[in-house]
């Protein structure tokens, strides 16, 4: 449906996105991973047609969106990053002023924005300015806003950014049902990886403006298949140890974690017993040990040697 | 495109500050410094409307009338059966006597002293500046004067009006005085049916003063120019107060969101070109009718007055809209909205500098006058100031269709300066 070729976008010296190739299929909900600043929303503004690339090109159905940005528009929903809403107006009014120029028919736009309301759970606050609403209830409304017109595509640039775990919850399982009732497809942009890992089916991660990785989660989680993640619980924190523990040729990262230390490292039978021989030698006792399950954290750690959130 | 107004206007409505601020503070403006403004002019009319006049009498007055008398009895120019009506009508009110009269009448007493002395004295009172001024009534004037009116018999005697300095209170009472003389000689005519009299040929010697007064005119007073130049001064900040909402929509997305539907780019510059227009009309009118009703501003005037003021009024809100419409597009075209409205801001001082807005254009340089009339708010000043004064029609038309064009000329280049429907930045 949507596929980007090469896209690139600098500003004066500096190149913030290179080389993007990302494509979503009809129907499929994906997941654009990356940390602050990899460039996620200057691709997801290119994508919906508000900046030009620098060079490459986004495609809808074969068309070239740079050179006719009105059809991507009209099936278009995009929740920008920041709250694009009138402060000054009231809920109602934003859906009623976006659903006219999105062209809602006048005969369904009020029962529209009633369901809208309802679906993001703020009827009873439709009449009160946006001003005085709590973030989330503006993000709700934010999302209210690209919903109205029924959009088949639908770009979401992290619409849960500092809202409660409530109105979280709320939203990721609304966009859910989007894409799985109504067949909304979705591009979901975070750089909360539980998020995407409950959403998405298929997940881009973005690192300094390149795609450093793609494909469904499993998919993801095998580039971690010859590796282990461990977590071990000392009696004492030691740099000491955390320094020793790096030596050792298998182990490709460690990170501190409160009183326990993460450790990945390549499959390979001695590292519990060098872990052991270390911490004796170190007079630290190991309280607990245990292998976990990789998560795309651990993809995105593997592949940078950062977490997400650094 | 009346979604995109009918949002501009709600927004406006909503911020209740800059409602406060566009609407209400004007209007409290003006009437504050009306009212301090005027109590320093009424100090200084009381103290300089003190003036001492001179007069000199050298007409024999009833000599003159018997002269006259007889004269008419004799003319053929009059019609028997109005002999007797126009005897009757100089016996009644001859003259001279009836401007000393008048000079001496409790209205003018206030502010003018007459004194009467001879020629010599006068003069030299009025040079060591014991007097203001001086008139002369010349010997013969009364028998020349009926004589010319009447029998139509050698030229309009004058009158000898003199003073050291010129001064405001000199001119005006030599607009007084010739203001009478014009009345008197109505009068006379009157007496002879068919008699033609020209008023124009009541004229006060030279040696005076100019006449500086227009004939049949209002003049305007200090709360109603500050009404007049604030009201216009007020309206065209509203050109980029509206403008200005342009980069808070940038800034806060929601034009994104706007390109995002694909609307018609041109709904959005129209909202903002209309919305300008209705508020600034409001505006506009809310002052001079505020003013109105608070200060007496307009009291006395016609029906057609008011028309008038309206129809200025609506042309130059048309040209602040077409002022507004062009500063919208330039601030969707420029990175940085702020910088624009900086610039706008600056253009609108400048405007309101040289088109007289913040001080009567009469004080700047003549150059700089001419130039302030090529401003919108400073052609529209000097029309309404006109129009205050002689409400003639036919200054309205000039200005008007030079506002409409200067207008359409902005609308035409900011239709071309904005940004296209589908055009990507
Ligand atoms: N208009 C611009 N001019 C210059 N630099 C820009 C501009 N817009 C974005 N950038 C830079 O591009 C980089 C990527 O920004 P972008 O907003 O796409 O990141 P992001 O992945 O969305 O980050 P976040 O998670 O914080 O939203 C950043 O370093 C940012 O400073
Ligand atoms: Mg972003």
């Amino acid at each position: 449906m949507i596929e980007t070729i090469q896209l690139s976008k600098r500003f004066k010296e500096k190149t913030v996105v290179e080389g993007v190739d990302l494509y979503l299929d009809k129907g499929e909900s994906v997941g654009l991973l990356g940390p602050n600043g990899a460039g996620k929303s200057t691709t997801i503004s290119i994508i919906s047609s508000l900046l030009k690339p620098t060079t490459g090109d986004v495609k809808l159905d074969g068309e070239s969106v740079i050179k006719n940005p009105g059809d991507i528009r009209k099936v278009l929903g995009v929740v920008p990053q920041e709250i694009a809403l009138y402060q000054e107006l009231t809920a109602y009014e934003n859906l009623k002023f976006f659903g006219r120029i999105y062209r809602v028919p006048k005969s369904q736009l009020e029962s529209r924005i009633q369901t809208t309301l309802e679906l993001v759970g703020l009827k009873d606050r439709q009449k009160d300015l946006i001003k005085t609403f709590s973030g989330g209830m503006k993000r709700r409304i934010n999302i209210a806003s690209a919903l109205l017109h029924h959009p088949k595509i639908l770009i979401l640039d992290e619409p849960t950014v500092g809202i409660d775990p409530q109105s979280r919850n709320y939203i990721l399982e609304m966009i859910r049902k989007l894409n799985e009732q109504e067949g909304t497809t979705v591009l979901y942009t975070s750089h909360y990886m539980e998020e995407v890992e409950q959403l998405c089916d298929r997940v881009y991660i973005m690192d300094h403006g390149k795609v450093i990785a793609s494909g469904s989660q499993s998919e993801l989680l095998s580039i971690l298949s010859n590796e282990d993640t461990m977590k071990v619980q000392l009696n004492q924190m030691s740099n000491e140890l955390v320094k020793a523990i790096l030596e050792i040729d298998v182990v490709r990262h460690v990170e501190e974690t409160g009183d326990s230390i993460k450790i990945i490292a390549k499959k390979s039978s001695n590292i519990i017993s060098n872990l052991v021989k270390l911490a004796d030698q170190q007079n630290i006792k190991i309280m607990n040990f245990q292998m976990e399950n990789p998560s795309l954290e651990d993809v995105f750690l593997h592949l940078t040697g950062r977490t997400l959130r650094d | 495109m009346l979604t995109f107004l009918i949002k501009d206007l709600l927004l406006f409505w909503r911020d209740r500050k800059e409602v406060v601020t566009v609407i209400i503070l004007p209007l409290v403006i003006v009437v504050v410094l009306s009212i301090s403004m005027s109590g320093i002019f009424e100090e200084n009319q009381s103290e300089n409307y003190d003036l001492s006049l001179s007069v000199v009498v050298e007409d024999d007055q009833s000599e003159a009338i018997e002269e006259f008398k007889a004269s008419v009895s004799q003319s053929e120019q009059i019609a028997n059966a109005m002999k007797q009506n126009v005897i009757a009508g100089v016996e009644k009110a001859p003259p001279v006597e009836s401007l000393m009269q008048f000079l001496n009448s409790p209205e003018l007493e206030d502010w003018i002293t007459v004194n009467t002395m001879s020629e010599s004295e006068a003069a030299e009172s009025v040079e060591k500046g014991d007097h203001h001024a001086m008139l002369v009534i010349p010997e013969g004037y009364t028998s020349q004067l009926l004589s010319n009116i009447y029998l139509d018999q050698g030229t309009e005697p004058a009158l000898k009006f003199s003073a050291e300095e010129t001064a405001v209170e000199v001119d005006m009472v030599h607009d007084v005085i010739q203001g009478f003389l014009d009345q008197m000689n109505l009068q006379y005519a009157v007496s002879t049916s068919g008699g033609e009299v020209d008023m124009n040929q009541v004229q006060l010697p030279e040696g005076g003063t100019e006449t500086l007064a227009d004939d049949q005119s209002f003049s305007l007073n200090i709360d109603q120019y500050f009404t007049l130049s604030m009201g216009v001064l007020f309206v065209l900040f509203m050109a980029s107060t509206v403008a200005s909402r342009t980069g808070v929509e940038k800034r806060e997305h929601t034009f994104n969101r706007i390109t995002l539907t694909n609307t018609p780019a041109l709904h959005f510059l129209f909202g903002k070109t209309c919305a300008t227009f209705i508020l600034a009309w409001l505006q506009i009118l809310l002052i001079f009718i505020g003013s109105h009703l608070i200060l007496g501003t307009f009291s006395d005037r016609s029906f057609t007055f008011w028309i008038g003021m309206v129809f200025v009024s609506s042309v130059f809100c048309f040209a602040v809209a077409g002022m507004s419409s062009i500063m919208t597009s330039i601030s969707l075209r420029l990175k940085n909205p702020e910088a624009a409205d900086g610039i706008f801001m600056s253009i609108i001082m400048l405007f309101g500098t040289i088109g007289g807005s913040f001080i009567p254009i009469y004080v700047l340089p003549d150059w700089l006058q001419q130039i302030g009339e090529f401003t919108p708010n400073g052609l529209t000043l000097a029309v309404l100031i006109e129009w205050f004064q002689f409400e003639d029609l036919s200054t309205l038309w000039m200005p008007s269709i030079a506002l409409i064009g200067f207008t359409l000329i902005l609308i035409f280049v900011s239709i071309i300066l904005h940004p296209k429907k589908g055009e990507i930045s």
